[in-house]
């Protein structure tokens, strides 16, 4: 908050502008404060040795400010004032030659309403009637201290100042600073970014102090494509997540970090900890699949967010509207997200810290499936009967079978940081093993990260390497699935293993299989090496040109074995497998005898070059900053293969020494070669140019435009422009905004821009392919036929999403509360989808192609505020709330004229081959629930549906009786984080709610059938219902339930140490707990079921609990 | 100096880059472009494959429930909801499809999506393979393909539309039947000096002269019916054709069950056509697929022992009395395609026996007993709906799960790692030329080559019954004998059409809607051709 704007003219830092506290309210403290200031900056300066003392001037009633700037040029000494002051400057009219710059400055001021007088080579205007009282300086004593933040990390650079002389100094890198003072001496501590703090010396001789940070983070520097802006000068959408303010937790997922923490942020998790978070922003802007935003991991577009470690990461910046993404063209139609790591501190001198922690995981919730006594209890009540081969006395807990009780973690973490006056580093090293919460499931990752910026040059030009390695391991459980279902179908009533020792099976029940033989007769293991390396050179040109130069190159290799034994290929042959619903269906598994072997290595990689220029230049008032840059990406993915074999001699060797194995002992056996077409690779090629413009901080003008061209796309489509616009008017900077004392900032902002989308399907998805189409008799041989797998569409191009953006930053009782709103239209037009065409055109029955669009509008809000600073206590909160529409408006495309509508989302149940729970169709949002709308039962107690003609039915039939049923995307999503500090102990509380939403809860459709309960179990919730009801689990409107939520996300209670030492800079202890609890009405596990894909909101083979978890960890630093 | 340097040396590094290309492109090295295949002749037959993988992918089992569940043939009731699937096997029983049903809509697409497979073959046929008569042989099995496709869709559909260029995207209305017809019948007759005259292996699975012959007299025997102008004397013709070529048999009364075993093949004399399946053929995904899975629905779940199937099947299908009726003669071979009664294994005596609980046994009766039960499987003719609350559903208990004679024409395949199975499905046999001759002949045709009606009856029945030769032959007796010969081949439908039967009372069904000759034209085809029009009565 800056009561009024400060222009500094001169050769200064101009990212950098000085920073007041709201509680200054005097003028000359304000100068004080500049001085402190200056101080500072001073340091900072280049010196400007070379310039004349001597001044000429020759002006006819020249405005003052024109003079300034001419005394300057001749002087090299800048000037310092209020905007507004010199609005009553009075025009000078001067003739001097040769005098002194003392001279020439008393001559301008002579009759102007303020005098100055100069600190280092500023000249500081200040009101004339209050001129600065010279202090006599008393040293009464040497004081000593240390600032650190609220959490006790050291505040390096922190402006000391004494508040009457305006002497000071500023702190050191481990944060602490010595001052002369005498005891009557204030002194005024203030840091860029956090609130100043004033302290009485009296007779203390050391002073420690914790700053808070500001509430508002208008002056923060914000990460954009190709460089950084001030937050303040911005005229698009960004939100800004720090480090301190990333989910807590044993979270390994970048998504994960985030959720809850930025507005318009759709970020949901499954329970199963494996499968990345889906991550949708601003509403789901495609029917394609590729619908998340696109990561920039430190300046490298598409670079693997999974190779971070959560605890390298200095700040996330979510780009959201075009004129915030366009710079990225035709891979930024989902937004963007900016993930900046942490860097070494120039002039540092080493720092090394630690961040470790342990975690525990319980179950938190999960099917309630019946146990014993419940089951029998319905099967006697409902005259069914178990078979002899299943009723064996037996309580079991099958859910319980395949899990842990509970599953621990930990992580540690290692950083040195350092550098010196031409170069600085960081390295780290960050280890974590998380056990699942289900038996045989575990991930262990390593990564090491090391950056290092070297100046050259007379530092001119700095040179950057950034190398970062993760590997991880992971154990999984095949078919786990499969291993899921059964664990919820298996009767209480049968036990894990038989008298014998053997495992229980009862294979006379079609689909039955022993949860846990299945687990403990597998293995699956995952490897990933994921190598990012960065060269960045960056060249200081003349005329305020910087050049930039990126180099990098990312691989990433897997390395993946499954082994099913020969007892698993024995009994579980030809099962079925157990997909997500929406994608793939049921397909049977056919194992080969005396076990099975998959081995499969692919290799990804991505070489990229990226050139740009950069121009900064002021001219007076005007400030402009213009990129222009070129981009060269190649990727290879898939490069690697699979063989799947079988016949084994033993099962000791797993999947790891294939060349035992005998497949051709096996008649009809054939070995497994995975799937075709799996190498693609894609080149995209850009040039790109944006330009900002600014008058006096005032008015701000952006426009970009991106030229893209890919090999993905049709020979006639391969190029594409991606342009926007944008402005902003920062209304608390005018004039008229001075006699008001409520914004302290305000600022509307306006954009406008076109960004495509590129990804989510093939690499030649454009051209005609022929591929396997199975085997064939031909003249006694097995022949391979080869058919077209792919139509050629000459025409394929990108998805173009226009997005407008309209919002508001501000910033009010003095920045106790600031915050920004947005409203927003995003229209997406031609959507790439697999369109289905006739197959008498074409025969694969469907083509890859521009079709279709959808529409989505939003608001978003966020707030932050100071609700309460007394004494020692303080509680911040901030809270974000987005709302969006999404509507699909067309789906016709020129080879898919007939259909408006799509059925999608079947999730196979028994007897319900067919039956879909969601609908594409124009008119109606994506995650249309279009199912059975249950009517209750009838007199004979059998579930009923109201069919297409309004009657009611009994036997409704697949689509005709179908009905549109709400839908799956939530209208409103909340984050609220609460900061509570007491002295050393600090709290933060987070919460996340979801709203409006519907989730169809297909896993409790399936798993409440009646006329089953003596062959596998049901839900405790069936209890009421009765056999003779055959329709009571079809998919209906009856499962279709609300999928409000309120979760208390987070919970840490932390510690900050004082006074360790000289070794220990910084110590801090916390507990944490996630997931708490969760108020919901949902029926189900939980209802956080993902957001994401083409068929969100379906509850479907939901069987992995939820858990609950508590960790102790510590951050040290030396 | 230094700076000028570092001028240049800037100036050069920005020079190249900027200059470095514009070209978007990536060459594709790891697919089968049209640059780089089909080249050679191994090729050709390779790029020729998919019409024949794509032509098996429905027939032995969509297209097979489509043709037999609508008569009274087969039936596939519900269990306790199991095999209820929306349906769509008891709207083919009662005559009450709608557009909607899943087997109509499946069989529309696989059916175009053969012929659309073979524009395409045939396009980049033409425009890579040399000229010559391998070309012209290669071309026109592809075309027959196309043709026998375009029969079943004009069987099936009856007014359909006609695409044969590929890349052509404009969408074509309906063609009334009879120039459906004419247009099969032309290309047919466009291929046939082309087409193979071998027979056996080396022609196998593939369309030869006389499988061209085949489906000209199907096609003449139903003309009447397909085109209201009768084509008898044209049908007999063909059958003569094929007759004549001497290169094929009828496969004697020993091993006439075994012409449908899983060791049948390419020496099987007595097939015209027959689209092989092998487990160990690539089953690649729909419609690619190779999938005769006959055992999963017609052995009872019981029955693994006895078959020594590698899985449990699920038997859901059966015949009606009212079909198996037909098997009245105790001296034909056919009748031991059928399993019916108490069961045994393969020696004869053991019983196959299931241990469960009197309510597992039978849940109407017994409900809720739980006392253990022992009982031989006894499979039982008649399909009686015992569960009233749900539809077309005879009980999921022993009961009802043994209700209904099962058909294992198509023997169970002991061999095979998965339900898949070796048996090839015959599409065209000897003894079908001789039953349509015959018929052709009964129906006012021309008798030929001395063979009478009954001549070429008693021809076909001396090799399937040790009972007398018949002394005079009617419509009726040689639609009896179609039914006994064809049983579980897929023809039924189309012999009740032509006999006028289609439209009688079995089972449960009493339509009589002759519009239900046709099926509708789907809900999936008028949503991908908005050109398309409903067939009456829809």
């Amino acid at each position: 908050m800056i009561p009024t704007a400060y222009c500094k003219i001169g050769p200064g830092i101009p990212a950098l502008s000085p920073v007041f506290s709201p509680r200054l309210q005097t003028k000359t403290l304000l100068v004080m404060k500049m001085t402190a200031f200056f101080l500072l900056v001073a340091c900072l300066q280049v010196s400007a040795n070379g310039f004349s003392q001597k001044i000429n001037l020759s002006t006819r009633q020249a405005p003052l400010e024109k003079v300034f700037k001419e005394i300057q040029k001749q002087s090299g000494y800048s000037f310092w004032y209020k905007t507004r002051q010199l609005d009553k400057a009075a025009k000078v009219t001067l003739d001097l030659k040769d005098v002194s710059l003392d001279e020439a400055l008393k001559k301008c001021f002579e009759n102007q309403p303020f005098d100055y007088f100069i600190v280092e080579q500023t000249i500081v205007v200040k009101p004339r009637d209050r001129s600065p009282v010279a202090m006599p300086e008393i040293i009464a004593a040497i004081i000593k201290g240390k600032v650190t933040t609220a959490a006790g990390k050291p505040l390096s650079g922190v402006s000391v100042t004494i508040k009457a002389s305006k002497k000071g100094t500023s702190t050191n890198e481990n944060g602490e600073y010595t001052l002369s003072v005498t005891k009557e001496d204030i002194l005024i501590f203030s840091y860029v970014g956090y609130d100043s703090r004033e302290v009485k010396v009296g007779g203390q001789t050391t002073i420690d102090i914790s700053l808070t940070e500001s509430s508002t983070t208008l002056n923060d520097a914000v990460v954009v494509g190709y460089g950084r802006a001030s937050r303040k000068n911005l005229s698009s959408a960004v939100s800004t997540v720090k480090s301190e303010d990333l989910n807590a937790g044993a979270i390994t997922d970048v998504g994960q970090l985030l959720q809850g923490k930025a507005p318009g942020l759709n970020i949901s998790t499954s329970g199963d900890p494996n499968t990345p978070a889906a991550v949708v922003l601003r509403g789901v802007s495609t029917i394609n699949s590729s619908q998340s935003p696109f990561y920039v991991v430190d300046g490298v577009p598409g670079a693997d967010i999974s190779i971070i470690a959560p605890d390298d990461i200095a700040s996330i910046d979510i780009l959201k509207d075009a004129a915030a993404t366009a710079i990225y063209g035709n891979r930024a139609a989902n937004g963007v997200i900016m993930v900046t790591t942490k860097k070494g501190s120039k002039k540092g001198q080493l720092q090394v810290a630690y961040n470790g922690y342990a975690g525990l995981e319980k179950v938190s919730s999960s099917l309630k499936m019946m146990n014993a006594a419940q089951s029998r209890a319905f099967v006697t009540k409902n005259s069914l009967a178990y078979a002899p081969n299943d009723d064996k006395n037996a309580n079991t807990d099958w859910q319980k079978a395949v899990e842990r009780s509970s599953a621990f973690s930990h992580n540690q973490n290692i950083s040195f940081t350092g550098g010196g006056d031409h170069n600085n580093y960081v390295a780290s090293l960050n280890y974590v093993h998380k056990e699942g919460i289900l038996s045989h499931s575990s991930m262990e990752r390593f990564i090491a990260r090391v950056a290092i910026e070297q100046y050259a040059f007379k530092d001119k030009v700095k040179f950057g390497v950034n190398i970062s390695n993760a590997i991880s391991n992971a154990n999984d459980i095949p078919y786990r699935n499969v291993v899921l279902l059964q664990s919820a179908l298996h009767l209480p009533v049968s036990p894990v293993k038989n008298a014998n020792g053997t495992y229980f099976e009862n294979f006379n029940t079609t689909g039955y299989y022993n949860p846990v033989a299945m687990m403990n007769h597998s293995q699956l293991n995952k490897k990933y090496n994921t190598l990012v390396g960065s060269f960045t050179t960056q060249v200081k040109l003349p005329f305020g040109l910087t050049y930039d130069l990126n180099l990098s190159y990312q691989k990433m290799d897997t390395l993946q074995g499954q082994y099913l034994d020969s007892y698993f290929t024995a009994n579980y042959n030809n099962m079925y497998d157990n997909p997500n619903p929406g994608l793939g269906y049921h397909t049977q598994q056919s194992f080969g005898t005396n076990g099975q072997a998959t081995r499969s290595t692919y290799q990804n990689t991505s070489k990229l070059l990226e050139t740009y220029f950069t121009w900064d230049k002021k001219f007076g008032f005007h400030t402009i900053n213009a990129v222009l840059g070129y981009s060269w990406q190649n990727f290879i993915i898939g490069d690697g293969f699979q063989v799947t074999t079988s016949n084994l001699p033993v099962d000791n060797i797993g999947y790891n020494n294939l060349a035992l194995s005998n497949p051709y002992g096996l008649s009809g056996y054939t070995i497994g070669l995975g799937p075709d077409g799996v190498y693609q690779e894609t080149r995209l090629i850009s040039d790109f140019a944006r330009v900002n413009y600014n008058y006096k901080d005032k008015y701000l003008l952006q426009g970009s435009v991106r030229r893209d061209g890919s090999s993905v796309f049709g020979a006639n489509h391969q190029w594409g422009y991606f342009p926007s616009v944008g402005a902003a008017w920062r209304i608390s900077q005018e004039s008229f905004m001075n006699n008001q004392a409520l914004f302290s900032e305000l600022k509307i902002r306006g954009s406008y821009g076109v960004t495509g989308n590129a990804t989510g399907f093939n690499a030649y998805t454009a051209q005609l392919l022929s591929g396997g189409n199975g085997t064939f008799y031909y003249n006694g041989s097995n022949v391979a036929a080869y058919g077209t797998t792919q139509a050629s569409n000459i025409n394929l191009q990108w998805e173009k999403t226009a997005t407008t953006d309209i919002g508001l930053d501000f910033s009010i009782l003095q920045g106790k509360l600031s915050g920004a709103l947005d409203w927003y239209n995003k229209n997406t037009t031609g959507m790439i989808y697999p369109y289905k065409v006739d197959p008498i055109l074409v025969q694969t029955g469907t083509i890859t192609a521009n079709g279709g669009s959808m529409n989505n509008k939003g608001i978003e809000l966020s707030l932050s505020a100071t609700l309460v600073r007394k004494g020692d206590f303080t509680w911040m909160s901030s809270l974000n709330l987005s709302h969006n529409t999404n509507k699909i408006t067309s789906l016709t495309n020129p080879l898919f004229t007939g259909g408006d509508s799509v059925l999608l989302a079947d999730p196979e149940g028994g007897g319900q081959s067919g039956s879909t729970l969601q609908i594409l169709k124009a008119g109606k949002p994506m995650g249309q629930f279009f199912s059975l709308q249950y009517a209750g039962k009838n007199a004979s107690g059998v579930s009923q549906y109201v069919g297409g003609d309004g009657k009611l039915t009994t036997n409704p039939s697949i689509g005709t009786d179908y009905h549109y049923l709400g839908n799956a995307q939530p209208k409103l999503l909340l984050g609220w984080t609460n900061t509570f500090r007491y002295k050393a102990f600090d709290l933060n509380i987070f919460l996340r709610a979801v709203f409006g939403n519907k989730i169809f809860d297909a896993t409790r459709a399936d798993l409440f059938r009646p006329s089953t309960a003596a062959t596998t179990n049901i839900l405790v919730d069936a209890a009421g219902e009765s056999p003779s009801d055959g329709n009571a689990y079809k998919y209906s409107s009856r499962f279709i339930e609300s999928g409000s939520y309120l979760r208390f996300d987070n919970a840490s209670l932390g510690y900050n140490f004082k006074y360790l030492g000289e070794s220990v800079k910084f110590l801090r202890v916390y507990v944490s707990v996630n997931n708490l609890f969760v108020i919901t009405g949902y029926k189900g596990v939980d209802p956080e079921v993902t957001q994401g894909g083409i068929a969100p909101g379906v509850d479907y083979n939901n069987f992995y609990p939820k858990t609950r978890q508590f960790l102790l960890g510590a951050k040290v630093s030396f | 100096m230094q700076s000028a340097l570092k001028y240049i040396i800037f100036g050069v590094f920005l020079t190249g880059t900027l200059a470095s290309c514009h070209k978007a492109d990536v060459p594709v090295k790891t697919e089968l472009t049209p640059a780089v295949f089909p080249q050679d002749s191994a090729q050709y037959i390779q790029a020729s494959g998919a019409v024949y993988t794509v032509l098996r992918g429905n027939y032995a089992v969509e297209y097979f429930f489509q043709q037999t569940y609508s008569t009274n043939e087969g039936i596939q009731p519900a269990r306790g909801g199991n095999w209820y699937d929306g349906g769509q096997n008891m709207t083919l029983h009662y005559h009450t499809w709608t557009k909607d049903n899943g087997y109509i809509n499946g069989n529309w697409t696989w059916l175009s999506t053969i012929i659309g497979t073979s524009n395409q073959t045939l396009s980049l046929l033409n425009q890579t393979v040399p000229a010559g008569s391998f070309k012209q042989t290669l071309l026109s099995e592809v075309r027959m393909v196309r043709a026998f496709a375009y029969f079943m869709m004009m069987d099936n559909y009856g007014n359909v539309p006609i695409d044969t260029a590929y890349q052509d995207f404009t969408t074509k209305t309906n063609t009334a039947r009879p120039q459906v017809f004419s247009f099969i019948e032309s290309e047919i007759k466009a291929c046939l000096p082309y087409l193979n005259t071998a027979s056996g292996a080396s022609t196998y699975g593939r369309p030869n002269k006389y499988m061209a012959y085949a489906l000209l007299a199907k096609m003449y025997l139903n003309a009447e019916y397909y085109t209201g102008t009768a084509r008898y004397d044209d049908c007999i013709a063909a059958c003569d054709n094929v007759i004549n070529s001497g290169l094929y048999s009828l496969e004697p009364m020993s091993s006439y069950l075994k012409m449908f075993y899983p060791t049948n093949g390419p020496q099987m004399k007595e097939f015209v056509f027959a689209i092989p399946y092998d487990p160990a053929f690539n089953n690649g995904s729909w419609p690619f697929r190779c999938v005769n899975i006959h055992s999963r629905y017609d052995v009872p779940r019981s029955e693994v022992a006895k078959f020594s199937l590698p899985f449990t099947p699920s038997a859901p299908a059966s015949t009606l009395p009212e079909f198996y009726a037909n098997f009245n003669d105790p001296n034909d071979v056919r009748n031991g395609q059928w399993l019916t009664g108490l069961q045994f294994l393969n020696d004869g005596v053991t019983k196959v026996e299931v241990t469960t609980t009197k309510a597992g046994y039978d849940g109407i009766l017994n409900k809720g007993d739980t006392t253990p039960y022992t009982y031989q499987v006894n499979l039982t003719p008649n399909i009686v709906l015992r569960n009233t609350t749900q539809p077309f559903d005879v009980g999921d208990d022993e009961v009802g799960w043994n209700m209904g004679y099962r058909n294992i024409k198509f023997y169970p395949d002991a061999s095979s790692p998965n339900r898949n199975q070796n048996n090839d499905v015959p599409v065209f046999r000897y003894s079908d030329i001789l039953l349509m001759k015959a018929e052709a002949i009964l129906r006012g045709g021309t008798a030929t080559l001395g063979q009478t009606a009954l001549s070429l009856a008693n021809q076909l029945r001396a090799e399937r019954t040790s009972s007398a030769a018949w002394s005079n032959i009617t419509l009726d007796s040689v639609y009896n004998e179609r039914s006994r010969e064809f049983a579980w081949e897929g023809w039924h439908r189309n012999d009740m059409i032509r006999f006028g039967k289609y439209e009688g009372s079995w089972g449960f069904k009493t339509d009589a809607d002759v519009n239900h000759r046709l099926y509708p034209i789907p809900t999936v085809a008028l949503q991908l051709n908005p050109a398309l029009k409903q067939n009456p009565g829809y």
